[in-house]
């Protein structure tokens, strides 16, 4: 192991001292949450300096098996605000039902970090390591309100049904090493270019790429793959359920652009038709059903499953033959992730009070109760929808723009897309509606808010007005990561 | 440095956002001040237009007062407003409206004026920037910027089905608008495909000489104004693509009214006039006999609709129906005098329903119900309100010497050289359109007082002098142009020629009948 090496995933290592500084902390000064959090933030703030000061240009690491390029360095800044948004707006959710911040927090950025791993990961073994880093701190998150049936039961499902798809991934992965014989990406890439130059792939391949497929199906939660997000989402206390939203599906996309583009770009043709199914289905399906939830935490669950079918659609514009496809993937995500994580901070915030719901009646009156919560609310709403000036609008446009370049199939994505977006709108404004156009049954009062709930607001809603209004500065660096993957 | 050297479109554009503000950090009770500084900010508004109206030369062919800053130059998008004759009259029209709509708001609005007066300046911003937009992609921003306060408009402050009116309003636009999202995109990817640039790939006026120069594909074009075409037919609204239009309207309140019939259908008939035509010429050639044949099913429809409806309020709707379809006759008839006479009928329509929105509002202000048959007899104890019912009536029914005439009379005139039996068909919906009109002025203003409203007793006051000055205004312009079309006609006769030009049909005498 090389001095370089260190350095190149020195992020990584950083993170992982993050979360163990903060449980340190909570050892050495139990209860203390606010000085857990300021640890949490402050690591965090750092790791992101280290990132910045380690990630330019393009470095391979521990021989081939870890890269720093524009990716990796692209969605580490992602993650890490990820992480520092989610704790930053969980307080006021965990703190009124007992429920342990300083641990929250530790077991968030353990997660951030296995997802930071993701990221960089050029070698099959390692994405898979850092792909269960990820997620295993995600499943005790779906659980953390222990004494919640509701919880318990969400996270059983879904750490079975995580844990089944992982074995079914890594059940792909073998058959792919088995067959080229190598782990490291590169290597893989070359042998599967020879082998298709060399007319068609193995069955034993074929079936590698579907189990490959299947699992990473389940990750994102694209349909007929996503039963478990609903319950999982619904169960899990709101700021889990915010960041299970975005991290792992980030994450899980950040798995699909390593090895689905990287290792696996020379079998585009065989995965494109396949992505594109499942752009289809999981937008249409996502849509439909979340156009008859009452309960807006699992409308949003369901509307993240329909996230995952336009972000598909930018890859399948990459399948052919787009690179703008990527950069939509790239550009969607972080769009996403900041109106959607905005979004279940309002509703974690509605939910201060212990008991509240999250059913659309706790939304009626919200707008005239709660003004800024309601504004913040329906700019994040209009963000999902697709409505400009906003990051979802902007994002929206970009895949489309991918799929209509890479024409004929393809283009059609863009229109089902859309329409599903027009669709989409009715249940993500029926929010609305409730905020500001029902009446309450009773009279409540406004709730007090923290200070950091307010801050986290506030950067959710001013980057998802930035990136629609300017997207100009990030759409260099997610240019710059798309073209790192070619 | 002279005043047209200043951003004075961005300021027109941006003015009712800074007011928006501005009305944000007041305290939700100062109903005086908010109130005031929404009138003080649209009345400044007016008047920065009024500026650009005086200043622009109409003589002068291409667009005025250009401003261009690159927003997004990865896709060659930029910030960038002009004018030329027919957006400076819209953009006019929407600072008027506007203005008199919050003018006349002050009265019915007393729930949470602050953000409805927020929404109402937000709009403005939306609609001004249409009208002023010179490239796509900021256009399609305008566009749907537009959407959300007047979904927040009918649903906050609507009658007791606005939420399924509203909901119904944004789906339907969004539908159309979207798809012409795929549209507008793939015209600038085609653009930079071809040119291999993506510099002025989504600019108006490099790709109006681009689909010039036969740039665009038959079959591009095809799909490419169909989405077009869905977007603006339904905010005309055309037929069959009007169901949205009676809801939204019953259920605004007022001013939403007000705003929804004198600015929001002109943004579809703007729309075709603006892009689809100059961009897809040659698709727009090939399904103008279809759509002429559904604008003359809306007339009719229009008309036949309105004669039974036993709503104040529904029938003005569906009178726009009708009206609106002259406009899209006139523009797909492709002569000179069709299309003059479809942008005459454009800003006459929206004085003139804008006011018979406003009068509708005055009386249900007193009665709270909209149904004709209840309302007889208005005359006899508002003499004033039954007059200027009256004038608007027959400004809507097409009396020479109004405005309301002139339009469809130009159309009529355009459409006769190309096709003689529509025009014979439209004129005669013309006199059925007189008759609906008649019919519900003899109703509601003659005969004898109804019970009902002699139940009101001492409620049942004239107009008020704020409810007068919200009409004096549309009441002076209906009569200028009525008797001066010529005004508009100068106004607007550049972009009749380039329009025309785009699509390669030839000129006419129009301007010459009217100087």
């Amino acid at each position: 192991m090389l001095w370089t090496d260190i350095v190149a995933i020195a992020p990584v290592i950083a993170a992982v001292g993050v979360a163990s500084a903060i449980l340190l902390v909570d050892l050495a000064a139990p209860g203390r949450a606010r000085l857990a959090l300021a640890v949490a933030l402050g690591g965090l703030a750092l790791v992101a300096l280290l990132v910045l000061a380690t990630g330019t240009g393009r470095a391979a690491a521990f021989d081939g098996a870890y890269r720093v390029d524009g990716l990796t360095t692209f969605l580490h800044l992602l993650f890490l605000a990820i992480a520092a948004l989610t704790i930053v707006v969980a307080p006021d959710y965990l703190e009124p039902r007992d429920l342990p911040v300083a641990e929250f927090a530790a077991v968030l950025v353990f997660a951030i970090s296995g997802a930071m791993l993701i990221a960089g990961s050029t070698d099959l073994l390692v994405l898979f390591l850092a792909l269960e880093l990820m997620v295993l701190p995600g499943y005790l998150l779906a659980g953390f309100a222990k004494r919640d049936a509701l919880a318990t039961e969400g996270a059983i499902k879904y750490f079975l049904l995580g844990s089944f798809s992982s074995a079914i991934f890594l059940f792909g992965l073998a058959f792919t090493w088995g067959l080229t014989g190598t782990t490291r990406m590169a290597g893989v890439a070359e042998a599967l270019a020879t082998l298709v130059a060399g007319g068609g792939i193995a069955p034993g391949l074929a079936m590698g790429l579907a189990f490959m497929t299947t699992g990473v199906a389940f990750k994102i939660a694209a349909v007929p793959f996503h039963y478990w997000t609903p319950d999982a989402y619904q169960g899990s206390p709101t700021p889990v359920t915010g960041y299970l939203s975005v991290g792992p599906k980030v994450g899980a996309f950040a798995i699909v652009l390593r090895l689905f583009v990287e290792a696996l770009g020379p079998l585009r043709a065989d995965w494109l038709g396949v992505i594109a199914v499942l752009a289809v289905l999981t937008m249409s399906l996502g849509n439909l059903v979340a156009l008859t939830q009452t309960n807006v935490k699992r409308m949003l669950a369901y509307s993240s499953i329909a996230h995952t079918g336009y972000i598909l659609v930018g890859l399948a514009a990459y399948g052919a033959g787009r690179v703008e496809g990527l950069e939509g993937v790239l550009y969607y995500s972080a769009a996403y992730t900041f109106m959607n994580l905005g979004a279940f901070a309002v509703v974690a915030a509605l939910q201060r009070r212990p008991g509240v719901t999250s059913a659309l009646e706790t939304f009626a009156g919200l707008g005239r109760r709660e003004p800024w919560l309601g504004v913040l609310m329906t700019l994040f709403l209009i963000s999902l929808t697709g409505i400009p000036p906003t990051a979802g609008f902007f994002a929206k446009a970009y895949v489309i723009l991918a799929a209509v370049q890479a024409g004929g199939a393809i283009a059609w994505l863009a229109v089902i897309a859309v329409l599903n977006a027009a669709a989409a709108a009715f249940y993500y404004l029926r929010v609305v509606v409730y905020m500001y156009m029902r009446e309450p049954a009773a009279e409540i009062v406004p709730l007090r808010h923290g200070r950091l709930l307010w801050t986290g607001l506030a950067v959710a809603g001013a980057l998802t007005v930035v990136l629609g209004l300017l997207p100009g500065p990030i759409l260099d660096s997610v240019r710059e990561a798309a073209r790192a993957l070619l | 440095m002279t005043i047209s050297d200043l951003p004075i479109l961005s300021a027109v554009t941006f003015l009712p956002l800074a007011g928006a503000l501005l009305i944000a950090v007041l305290p939700r009770s100062a109903l005086g001040a908010i109130r005031g500084v929404a009138l003080g900010t649209a009345v400044l508004t007016w008047i920065l237009s009024l500026f650009v109206l005086v200043g622009y030369l109409p003589g002068r062919p291409g667009f005025q007062y250009g401003e261009a800053v690159d927003w997004i130059p990865l896709f060659g998008i930029q910030y960038k407003l002009g004018v030329d004759g027919l957006s400076v009259a819209l953009v006019v029209l929407t600072t008027t409206l506007t203005a008199i709509s919050i003018l006349a708001s002050f009265g019915p609005i007393q729930e949470r004026v602050k953000e409805y007066m927020i929404s109402f300046l937000v709009l403005e911003v939306g609609m001004v920037g249409v009208f002023l937009a010179l490239d796509l992609f900021l256009f399609y921003v305008f566009w749907e910027l537009v959407l959300v306060p007047m979904y927040l408009i009918i649903g906050i402050w609507g009658g007791t089905n606005r939420i399924y009116a509203t909901i119904k309003f944004v789906l339907y636009t969004l539908v159309g608008s979207l798809l012409m999202l795929v549209a507008i995109l793939a015209t600038g990817w085609t653009y930079q495909a071809t040119t291999g640039s993506w510099v002025g790939a989504f600019d108006l006026v490099t790709l109006r000489d681009f689909a010039a120069g036969g740039g665009f594909a038959p079959g591009f074009q095809m799909a490419a104004f169909l989405a077009f075409f869905l977007a603006f037919a339904i905010k005309v609204p055309m037929f069959p693509f009007h169901t949205w239009l009676p809801d939204a309207h019953v259920e605004a309140p007022t001013a939403g009214s007000v705003i929804l019939a004198g600015i929001l259908l002109k943004l579809g008939g703007y729309g075709f006039i603006r892009f689809a035509l100059p961009l897809f010429p040659d698709a727009a050639q090939a399904l103008a006999p279809a759509i002429i044949g559904l604008s003359l099913v809306a007339i009719l429809y229009g008309a036949v609709v309105a004669l039974v409806q036993p709503d104040f309020k529904k029938l003005v709707a569906y009178s726009s129906v009708s009206h609106m379809g002259f406009v899209t006759l006139g523009i797909f008839v492709f002569n000179e005098q069709a299309l003059q006479g479809a942008i005459l009928q454009m800003i006459n329509h929206g004085l003139i329903t804008g006011a018979l929105f406003l009068l509708v509002g005055v009386l249900y202000e007193r009665t709270h119900d909209r149904t004709i048959a209840k309302l007889g007899g208005v005359s006899n104890r508002l003499p004033l309100y039954a007059a200027v019912l009256g004038f608007f009536v027959f400004a809507s029914g097409g009396l020479p010497g109004l405005s309301g005439f002139v339009g469809e009379f130009l159309v009529l005139v355009g459409t006769f050289q190309v096709a003689p039996l529509v025009a014979a068909a439209a004129a005669l919906v013309m006199i059925l359109g007189a008759g609906y009109l008649l019919y519900l002025f003899q109703r509601v203003a003659f005969g004898e007082l109804s019970d009902f409203l002699r139940g009101l007793g001492h409620h049942l006051v004239d107009m008020k002098p704020v409810e007068t000055l919200t009409l004096v205004p549309l009441a002076t312009l209906v009569v200028v142009f009525g008797l001066f079309p010529g005004l508009l006609l100068t106004l607007v006769a550049g972009s009749v020629e380039a329009t025309l030009a785009s699509i390669g049909a030839g000129g006419g005498s129009g301007l010459a009948l009217w100087r």
